[in-house]
């Protein structure tokens, strides 16, 4: 087995907790059933790593099939490293009709026409996702498997989601993708984080979305007080602040981001400080907020008077928009009002 | 702007009512729940409010206030800042042994002795109680709500002994110890 397919193994071994382990080797289906039946999943990683390998060689399993497993390891956990989201724009008139073995074809034929030796592995999954594997070589070298990009696109949407892509392979999956999908072109959806199913509810609204006016049955209302001598004086205003913040994010479960960043490019207005107002340069500043959660902190913020309702639509565009990075430029020269911009 | 006033409605027959201020609204229940648990000789009315002025819609039904308690959580600047401009909506005159303050996570660390010396400032110059409580556990939720029963009982004219809000106030209020005795 060569070098770069036990660095797989090692990597993939190393990063699966023991309890995924029997599963994704299983789902793998590259190794038999006894030989399954043979490994012993308490031992050491180290040892347990060895023995996979001696099983691998065994049945004569290759570097090909170990970057299938690498495959299936990442479809089972897709919430880690940090996904890029893009849009696909100006679709053509069969964009809509395009399935998968014809999405596949073009999508190989036009990658292997620009990069000469480029490894390519493609999946679908039930839920309509199209993974793709890519490995990157150039005219001299053999594609490099240990820094592999993931794709996955959604058919007949025209979201792609991207992991680890360098900036010299950009144009090369670009295209790619634009002509096989059957669009004009690709744009940045200013959406990033590290969950790419969250991404992917974001993006197709996936999740529990609330409505002016609709019926106000949401999950997560305060609880009448227990007492009858137990009163709340603020039971309306809360209820109605904790309306807008479920307007503005959700109700429920929301996806998970961890970050949303505010780029500034607007004039100092303070009217404090002589030294940074009334100059023309730009006051270039990152505001930038991080959570765990960040969807459920910014609605908790909300509905408790932290941060003021109705939502600023600076905030609630990361929901209505679904990108979590924006450009806050200023609108026009001496123009007082700012707008969330590109 | 009109002030929440001690005195203006008339009082019930063996009622008491107590108003909790806190702007994160957690500890507020828990508390509410033990008070009324605990009394069973008087009525205890509790009202939870986020922060003064109440709303005006509640002022008709809303029975006399016997003792306003601010609750600060230590560990958040919000719920001092929210404490501090509430303080403007109460008459003056509640400041005669009807109001208490209560801080929570006292212990924790040297951010909280900062804003507790704040609060302690705030409670000395407005000549009112100062009680520190544990949130956490069971016990100190319950020892928190018995020690606010015996000054709602003295505010609302239903304690046994012969005794004012204004002078209990004035024997437990809080005092700051001056810059002179720091060394």
């Amino acid at each position: 087995m060569d070098e770069q397919a036990r660095a797989i193994l090692q990597r993939i071994l190393r990063k699966l907790p023991s309890k995924k382990t029997p599963s994704t080797l299983r789902a793998w289906g590259c190794l038999s059933a006894e030989q399954l039946e043979d490994l012993d999943y308490t031992q050491p990683k180290w040892l347990l790593l060895e023995n996979l390998i001696s099983k691998c060689e065994e049945s004569g399993l290759r570097l090909k099939d170990v970057t299938k497993l690498e495959m299936v390891y990442h479809i089972e956990n897709p919430n880690q490293g940090k996904w890029h989201a893009f849009k696909l724009t100006e679709p053509e008139d069969e964009a809509v009709s395009v399935d998968f073995t014809q999405f596949k074809e073009m999508f190989v034929a036009h990658l292997e026409e620009v990069v000469q030796h480029v490894s390519i592995r493609m999946k679908k999954q039930e839920d309509g996702a199209v993974w793709i594997r890519m490995a990157w070589g150039d005219n001299l070298t053999r594609p490099n498997h240990l820094k592999p990009t993931y794709a996955v696109h959604y058919l007949q949407t025209p979201y792609v989601f991207i992991l680890n892509l360098s900036a010299k392979h950009k144009p090369f999956l670009y295209q790619a993708l634009v002509l096989s999908s059957r669009h004009t072109s690709i744009n940045e959806a200013h959406l990033s984080g590290r969950s790419l199913t969250a991404m992917r509810d974001l993006l197709m609204k996936q999740y529990q979305q609330v409505f002016p006016n609709q019926e106000r049955t949401l999950k997560e209302r305060n609880a009448p007080p227990s007492h009858p001598n137990i009163e709340k004086e603020h039971a309306e205003s809360a209820e109605r602040t904790h309306q807008m913040a479920c307007e503005a994010f959700g109700d429920g479960t929301v996806p998970k981001l961890e970050t949303a960043v505010y780029k500034l490019e607007t004039r100092y207005r303070g009217s404090s400080n002589d030294t940074l107002s009334d100059r023309d340069e730009l006051f270039r500043g990152v505001v930038k907020f991080s959570s765990p959660n960040l969807l459920e902190s910014l609605r908790h913020c909300v509905s408790t008077g932290m941060a003021e309702a109705p939502v600023t639509p600076l905030l609630s565009s990361i929901t209505q928009k679904g990108r979590n990075y924006f450009v806050i430029a200023e609108k026009a020269p001496g123009a007082t009002s700012q707008t969330p911009a590109r | 702007m009109a002030l929440l006033a001690p005195y203006t409605k008339i009082p019930e027959p063996n009622t008491a009512t107590i108003l909790l201020v806190e702007s994160e609204e957690k500890f507020q229940s828990r508390l509410a729940d033990a008070i009324v648990q605990r009394e069973n000789d008087a009525i205890v009315n509790v009202r939870l409010a986020r922060r003064l002025p109440l709303p005006v819609e509640n002022s008709e039904t809303r029975p006399r206030v016997d003792l306003v308690v601010f609750i600060v959580n230590l560990l958040s600047e919000h719920s001092l800042q929210v404490v501090e401009n509430s303080l403007s909506h109460l008459r003056s005159d509640f400041f005669l042994g009807k109001v208490c303050f209560m801080v929570t996570d006292a212990r924790c660390g040297a951010l909280t002795q900062e804003r507790l010396l704040s609060v302690k400032k705030l409670a000395a110059s407005h000549r009112c109680p100062l009680i520190c409580a544990e949130h956490q556990t069971e016990d100190g939720v319950a020892m928190a709500a018995s020690r606010l029963l015996t000054l709602l009982k003295v505010s609302a004219g239903l304690s046994p002994v012969a005794t004012t809000a204004l002078y209990l106030s004035t024997l437990t209020r809080c005092t700051v110890p001056s810059e002179l005795d720091e060394d």
